[in-house]
């Protein structure tokens, strides 16, 4: 018996290292053959379905898989994508000429119907109704020219062009294996556009295993010729530990990391084999305080003193590593809605007056969520966070999630406070206060991420008629306005601008690619000979 | 009329002349270890009076004084003899109150370990038949799994029903319940090999002919004697299930980060390891060695002085 284990034992050895080292032949000589990309993000995204979740995640899937029809370059101008032209036909209508001989992955031919098909996807859309509630409809003039009309004048359409990445309309179509509709949005759910993608973008999903890895193979056919891209294959891991991350970077399992977490970001700059490009953000990460959950913010004097007691210095001086930009308001420097003169207001004796003002004096228990592999050290603010708040009495139960699960309690307002972070998707101040703060209406899709329920039908009326102002120095006073009301009132508890960070291998371009919207345009990825 | 007295020696007496006690006061690391293990007892159970400040007392945490390094470093601050964590937490407070959740979670589990494995033990050794062919089957499939998967798979069920923050409310008994439920047959098969043993000797012969109950049979004439080697595995599986217990705090799957053990301390500081804190991890981790070394070198010599074999003369 023992002989017969033992000789099992033997074989299996045998075996596993032939196994093994045929394993090893294959690798080295498809590594000759073609450029592997290995990245490791903080978490993959959450499905497949580009509509299914405005995320910086999506987003980063969305400009690998699909091309937008403009997108922003370094100098945050427009560059021709899917669109090769554009003009304004009158002050609600522009005309877009749709590039020729692109093919998506399904092999059908782009065509301007599936911009038309998209844009209606888009409107249906929970999460991406509100920005594309200014556009009134959308007309294929022929195969590749498309009309699209406002409601009114709106200045920032361009900016939303960035945002409509065609998808397969003859892919979409029709039933699915299980009898639902192929072009369903489900979210948090399982729906066939969850599992299944054809874009026009530089690669295809070859292999995906959620949470564990995701294959991307080059396109083929990819349209844009003249990219100088030569990346064949992509493996993305999410890999949630900031340690583990930047070891895997350093120890050269991967070849690009982001985010670089804050206290290891020296350590990536002084490494020989690794590089680090930084750049200030504008994500702005903040808290929202649920009135509908907790009366007591429903005063605003709570809500101040909740502004007060928190300390923003000291979390993007101590947790950030001054990788942050403390904030007072949305807006940063240089959006129109910027107001120079909002300062933070840390002051303890203020906050514990207010509180004593309010009937709050012995405060009251509220419960917290954050994600924890989202933003940059998100788990460790909230918990500062939940110290600062002890300061004034108030008992916080605080729970951390991974992203997965986090946005579906977000989606139900689970907690009193909940932390999030927003890149305003049109680069402007109005999509702020369209998203976070203006009165919830599910038809429109206003205030779709407004967790804290703050309401000012005041304010929503001013951005209303912001978005329809062509002066640019009347708009901005507009919105500035906004934006001292909500600092007036704390309608929100703002943290800080993040800044952003990636690192790579030596050998891997990566600056070139990365920019302030953290959309990495891996299309165009170099990859130089080791 | 006092004969009885000294005829028979009073418990003290006994323990005076015992061979335990010899073999203590000669073996110098039986003495340290235990001396270093009482000591990291007394200061867990005393961590509300000794600490300098409540961890859990989120009002007394100034992120301000994040990140010092401990009193020997260049740059301490002499109110945080051992340093601060992230949040600025002190870490000698921490680390004592984790060294008692800790503690707390190694004695609960070995508790329950104990309780299931000797009832089954005791069961499946006297009645013998289907009933001990059952247990011991049921023995031999949970030893083929790894205690850790084990508690992984039961921690990850217990998340997944409950939720996350239920799981954090109850985390300590959850803890001894998932360590404790894992490792009963450790127990269960000593015990019943030591039953094995001795229900045929001539005591147990005479207390079945008196027609006494099994039950008092096995709780009370045999039981006592199979104590020593009961004794013995404690020890072992003490460390085990505070090793168990670290284990799956740093695969986030044990304590939360508001209510740390010593796992999750090691755990939260490992992101800063290699980024110039080191002390975050490196001093929680240096207190679980200690703490469990010492465990185990009194379980060495204990094996040695209660197995009749290996006397050393």
């Amino acid at each position: 018996m023992a002989q017969h284990t033992l000789t099992l034992k033997k074989t299996l050895l045998a075996s596993a290292m032939a196994a093994t080292l045929a394993g090893t032949a294959f690798v080295s000589t498809a590594a000759q053959a073609e450029n592997t990309l290995r990245m490791a993000y903080d978490a993959d995204p959450v499905s497949l379905d580009i509509h299914e979740q405005l995320s910086g995640g999506i987003l980063q899937l969305s400009h690998m898989t699909h091309d937008p029809l403009v997108r922003w370059n370094d100098a945050l101008e427009f560059e021709p994508r899917l669109a090769s032209d554009w003009e304004q036909v009158n002050d609600t209508t522009m005309r877009m000429s749709l590039r020729e001989g692109v093919k998506f992955h399904s092999g059908n031919t782009f065509t301007a119907d599936d911009v038309v098909w998209t844009i209606e996807r888009l409107k249906r859309s929970p999460d991406f109704k509100a920005i594309f509630d200014p556009i009134e409809n959308v007309t294929a003039v022929d195969d590749h020219t498309v009309e699209i009309t406002t409601k009114k004048p709106y200045p920032l359409l361009l900016n939303l062009a960035t945002y409509v990445f065609p998808m397969d309309s003859a892919y979409y179509s029709g039933e699915a294996e299980d009898g639902d509709s192929k072009d369903e949005i489900v979210k948090n759910g399982n729906s066939f556009a969850s599992r299944n993608v054809s874009g026009t973008g530089p690669y295809t999903v070859a292999n995906r295993q959620q949470g564990v890895r995701t294959e991307f193979e080059r396109n083929p056919n990819y349209w844009d010729t003249e990219s100088p891209g030569n990346v064949d294959t992509i493996v993305l891991k999410p890999i949630s530990e900031n340690a583990t991350r930047v070891a895997a970077l350093l120890s050269g399992d991967v070849d690009f990391i982001a985010p670089v977490p804050p206290n290891d970001l020296e350590r990536v700059r002084e490494s020989e084999d690794a590089k680090l490009v930084t750049m200030s953000g504008t994500r702005i990460i903040f808290f929202h305080m649920n009135q509908d959950r907790v009366e007591a913010f429903k005063d605003p004097r709570v809500r101040q003193a909740f502004a007060y007691a928190v300390n923003q210095e000291a979390i993007a001086d101590r947790l950030m590593k001054g990788f942050a930009t403390p904030a007072a308001q949305f807006s940063p420097k240089g959006y129109a809605g910027h107001v120079e003169s909002l300062e933070l207001r840390h002051d303890l004796e203020r906050a514990q007056t207010l509180m004593a003002e309010a009937g709050y004096a012995d405060g009251f228990d509220i419960t917290m969520m954050a994600p924890n592999n989202r933003y940059v050290n998100d788990a460790k603010i909230a918990q500062a966070v939940a110290a600062m708040l002890a300061r004034i009495n108030v008992d916080v139960d605080l729970s951390t999630l991974p992203k997965a699960q986090y946005w579906g309690e977000y989606d139900d307002r689970a907690a009193d406070m909940m932390l999030i972070g927003w890149h305003a998707d049109t680069e402007d101040s109005a999509n702020f206060h369209e998203y976070l703060t203006a009165c919830v209406d599910l038809d429109t899709g206003a205030g779709q991420y407004n967790a804290g329920n703050y309401c000012n039908p005041a304010l929503d009326e001013l951005v209303a008629e912001a978005n329809v102002e062509v002066d640019r120095d009347k708009r901005a006073a507009m919105l500035q306005e906004v934006e001292q009301t909500l600092y007036d009132e704390a309608a929100i508890l703002p943290l800080h601008w993040q800044d952003l960070a990636w690192a790579s291998a030596n050998h891997v371009n990566i600056e070139p690619v990365v920019n302030v919207m953290n959309f990495p345009y891996l299309g165009d990825l170099v990859m130089d000979a080791k | 009329m006092n004969a009885p007295s000294s005829a028979l020696p009073s418990r003290w007496e006994r323990f005076r002349d015992s061979y335990l006690l010899y073999s203590f006061k000669r073996d110098i690391v039986a003495q340290i270890s235990l001396m270093v293990f009482i000591a990291l007892v007394a200061v867990a159970v005393l961590a509300p009076w000794l600490s300098p400040m409540n961890p859990y007392d989120l009002a007394q945490i100034d992120i301000l004084s994040s990140e010092l390094p401990p009193f020997w470093v260049d740059g301490s601050d002499a109110e945080y003899l051992l340093g601060t964590d992230a949040q600025g937490r002190d870490m000698l407070s921490t680390i004592l109150y984790g060294a008692r959740v800790s503690l707390m979670i190694g004695f609960g589990a070995v508790a329950l370990q104990a309780l299931i494995g000797v009832c089954f033990g005791l069961l499946a050794g006297y009645l013998g038949g289907r009933i001990d062919a059952f247990l011991m089957r049921l023995a031999d499939i949970q030893l083929s799994f790894s205690t850790l998967m084990v508690a992984i798979i039961v921690g990850a069920l217990v998340k997944a029903i409950f939720g996350g923050e239920t799981f954090s409310a109850y985390a300590v008994p959850l803890l001894i319940l998932i360590i404790g439920l894992a490792e009963w047959p450790q127990y269960a098969r000593t015990v019943r090999a030591s039953v094995l043993a001795e229900k045929n000797k001539e005591y147990v012969d005479a207390a079945r002919v008196m027609g006494l109950r099994s039950k008092r049979i096995m709780f009370r004439h045999i039981l006592p004697n199979t104590l020593s080697p009961i004794f013995v595995i404690s020890t072992v599986q003490i460390a085990n299930a505070i090793i168990s217990e670290a284990a799956l705090s740093f695969l986030g799957l044990g304590m939360p980060e508001t209510h740390p053990s010593l796992g999750s301390l090691i755990k939260a500081g490992f992101d800063y390891i290699q980024s110039g804190s080191w002390w975050i991890t490196l001093i929680p981790g240096a207190v679980l060695i200690v703490l469990v070394l010492s465990i185990n070198l009194l379980g060495d010599w204990l094996r040695d002085v209660m197995n009749p074999r290996l006397y050393k003369g």
